[in-house]
């Protein structure tokens, strides 16, 4: 007999994400991922001008609010044939790696440290000894005895007010926390340093965006004008400000982010088997450092892996009819030609069709269609994007960058490469991409600083900005490598409107659905035989879908309509 | 916009501009951009920053949130609220609640709360898809509008006449 759970939402900015999972002696023996809200920003596109698609598509999100809105600028670019100048792509890159580095931070402290580091548990930390390990492992000057003392009063202080705030609901004590007390104060410790250290990058994203959060963009390069000694521009001064943020962000990446990733790594390794899942992984590519065109060129490199073999890398053709299409057999929704075909994007629907119980219901009827998310396949298979996917392909084809950090991790870790298809894998791998990230962030911001000396100031390449010189009928693609994984933009311009826009964004590749062969997504499959301690505190399933850095705040809260804290699961009866 | 240290008010609107009422903080905040007469008082489309807004939360004393909050009173209800800590914050806030509830709660962790007057605006429908208002919502903007200036120029006078006027942009 196996029991149902539900932990919903785990997720929340992007559509509520809803997980209900089928436990037989302590393992998940069947999974079910469902989006619970409808996001029809499709609909809200048709009609309008392209040149503004990118400030609706922006506003999707909340985390992601610039990876939008760039894959839109892309995909209009794409159509129209528009090749930015050199300082718009790199502009755009370093606010790429802003957006990454804030990103991953923020998920690993913010949103994911708390399903390994037990809060309560760092208040027993000696801070002696938790100065001496820290000071082992890095040399981040906010590491003595008497700094780890203060942190403790604080969040004493913090726990006995009784406004628990973010660390309310937690399960802490639970037996999967594996931590020493030490190791744990040290993770509280870093995620308050965090919290400082991530409001201060994102000011790169209103030097070059005008405004943060949701910056603007510009179809055809960037909307912010180069002048050295220009008051209201680009000047020397926020420039030289971009750089101190950059190398500070390097430093904090690889003194802190990192020492602690692999601190904590070292006593999960067991989750080095756990939570692997499809073994198929897919990578659009990005960050170009010889424009969009030369894919050759691109920091991420482009691929796909099917079945975990490293040795044989795909190429990857969004273009092409029969690569990526989103089927709706499983989905709240229905195409002209019914629920068994597969479309490509620039042919896509989204009308929706809703067949589900009424709200409030105990569990979704997952034989029949259950979630708002299509589910898309990349020639049949069904796909894993994000960090892991990214560092494998990088790794895969030999890229000696992407070898040096992972070949140094699992060494470090004594761990082999097979422990990367996992949820320790995937939390390590949004690690070890930040550390090239890091670097790579620097070596835009020389280039940018390199193409301004030599007399280059073009930020915007603007022959097309004239409807008039557009074509009748424009088919594009844009697409990038966001945080959480592949992301790209489909667009269908007539007569200067946009007659179809259609988005397949990384958590639907990943939180989608099963197919109508049965074929589970990429939650769903790496569900599949975690072990799960407590059914009342499925701990495990957070570690394994928050791993995935499903968009937002799946912290540690769930309220229900009146607001008030409730458990974050509800088991709904054996069958 | 560009932020000055010596800018001590902030009016900051919050929501999804995708989903229709949800999206009312947004909407007032632009409306009162283009029209802000008070000097002094900075005016944020906050959008569903999240996180990103934090460092923002931090360099103002006072802030006027505006939001849309999903409750028993008819929709175009306006309420002034003064949370002080994070549970504080209306029972079942609009869909980017959470994000807004943990920026109050990692404020409030840092003891760098700010003095917040909190407008909601009660709504009827979070799934409503599109870039304009209800007309229920619609109806009452010049209200709420106006209880937001009232309360700007109530806060900015007299006692912030005495503000420094170096600016420093970011």
């Amino acid at each position: 007999m196996s029991t149902r759970i539900v932990v919903d939402p785990i997720t929340r900015i992007e559509g509520h994400l809803r997980i209900e999972a089928d436990i037989e002696n302590g393992k998940i023996k069947d999974a079910f991922s469902s989006g619970t809200m409808v996001r029809l920003l499709e609909e809200i596109l048709k009609g309008r001008d392209p040149k503004d698609a990118w400030a609706f598509v922006g506003r999707v999100c909340g985390v992601c609010t610039s990876v939008h809105s760039l894959t839109s600028v892309r995909a209009v670019e794409d159509a129209l044939d528009i090749v930015v100048p050199p300082n718009a792509e790199m502009v755009r890159n370093i606010m790429f790696c802003t957006q990454y580095m804030h990103d991953h931070v923020v998920h690993f402290y913010h949103l994911h440290a708390m399903d390994w580091v037990d809060v309560v548990n760092a208040l027993k930390a000696d801070p002696k000894k938790t100065s001496e390990l820290a000071q082992s492992i890095s040399h981040w000057p906010k590491s003595s005895p008497g700094y780890f003392s203060d942190i403790q009063t604080r969040i004493k202080k913090f726990v006995e007010s009784g406004q628990l705030g973010i660390f309310a609901n937690g399960y802490w004590g639970h037996p999967a926390y594996k931590l020493p007390p030490e190791v744990n104060l040290i993770g509280l410790a870093h995620y308050l340093e965090a919290l400082e250290w991530q409001k201060e990058i994102v000011k790169i994203h209103a030097i070059f965006g005008g405004k943060n959060p949701h910056p603007n963009y510009l179809v055809g390069g960037m909307a912010c004008a180069i002048g050295i000694d220009d008051v209201s521009g680009i000047n020397a001064e926020r420039l030289a400000l971009v750089g101190q943020l950059l190398q500070d962000a390097k430093e904090f990446v690889e003194q802190v982010y990192v020492p602690d990733l692999m601190a904590i790594a070292s006593f999960y390794k067991d989750w080095g088997a756990i939570g692997g899942g499809l073994g198929n992984y897919l990578v659009y590519g990005d960050l170009p450092t010889n424009g969009f065109r030369d894919m050759a060129s691109f920091k991420f490199p482009a691929g796909a892996i099917l079945n975990k073999d490293l040795g044989n890398i795909q190429e990857v053709d969004l273009r092409k009819d029969e690569e990526v299409q989103e089927f709706v057999t499983n989905s709240w929704y229905e195409y002209r030609e019914g629920k068994t075909v597969g479309l490509h994007p620039w042919k896509g629907e989204s009308k929706v069709n809703y067949n589900g119980p009424k709200p409030p219901f105990e569990h979704l009827d997952t034989a029949k269609e259950y979630s708002y998310l299509k589910t898309p396949r990349w020639n049949g298979h069904a796909m894993e994007v994000g960090p892991l996917a990214r560092v494998l392909v990088g790794y895969a084809r030999g890229r000696e960058d992407f070898k040096a950090v992972v070949d140094k991790a699992l060494t470090d870790l004594k761990v082999p490469v097979t422990a990367l298809f996992s949820t320790l894998g995937r939390t390590a791998a949004r690690g070890l991409e930040s550390v090239l990230i890091a670097q790579w962030g620097l070596e835009f911001f020389d280039q940018l600083i390199s193409n301004i000396k030599n007399g280059d100031t073009r930020m915007a390449e603007m022959s097309k900005f004239d409807p008039a010189t557009w074509p009748a009928q424009a088919l594009g693609v844009g697409y990038s490598e966001a945080p959480r994984g592949a992301l790209a933009h489909w667009i269908n311009i007539e007569d200067q409107k946009i007659a179809n826009y259609q988005l397949v964004v990384p958590t639907t590749w990943n939180a989608s659905p099963r197919d109508g062969k049965g074929q589970l997504s990429a939650y769903e499959s790496a569900l599949l035989n975690t072990p799960v301690a407590d059914e009342k505190q499925p701990l495990e399933i957070l570690r394994t879908v928050h791993s995935f850095d499903p968009c937002m705040a799946c912290s540690v809260h769930l309220y229900d309509e009146e607001g008030k804290h409730i458990s974050r699961i509800s088991v709904v009866g054996g069958e | 916009m560009n932020r000055t240290s010596s800018n001590r008010i902030l009016i900051l609107g919050i929501g999804n501009y995708l989903m229709g009422d949800e999206g009312v903080g947004v909407h007032a905040a632009r409306r009162l951009e283009a029209q802000n007469r008070f000097p002094g008082v900075e005016v944020l489309d906050g959008g569903t920053g999240g996180f990103h807004l934090l460092g923002c939360l931090e360099e103002y004393e006072t802030i006027i949130l505006v939001d849309a909050t999903l409750d028993r009173h008819p929709p175009g209800t306006i309420r002034l609220i003064r949370p002080r800590f994070a549970q504080d914050f209306p029972k079942a806030m609009s869909t980017h609640d959470i994000g807004l509830k943990d920026m109050m709660g990692a404020l409030q962790l840092l003891g760098k709360m700010p003095d917040i007057h909190l407008f909601v605006v009660s709504i009827e429908n979070i799934q409503l898809q599109g870039v304009s208002l209800s007309p229920e919502i619609e109806r009452v903007m010049p209200q709420l509008l106006e209880k937001i200036e009232h309360l700007a120029s109530s806060l900015t006078s007299p006692a912030a006449q005495r503000m420094p006027q170096d600016l420093n942009p970011v």
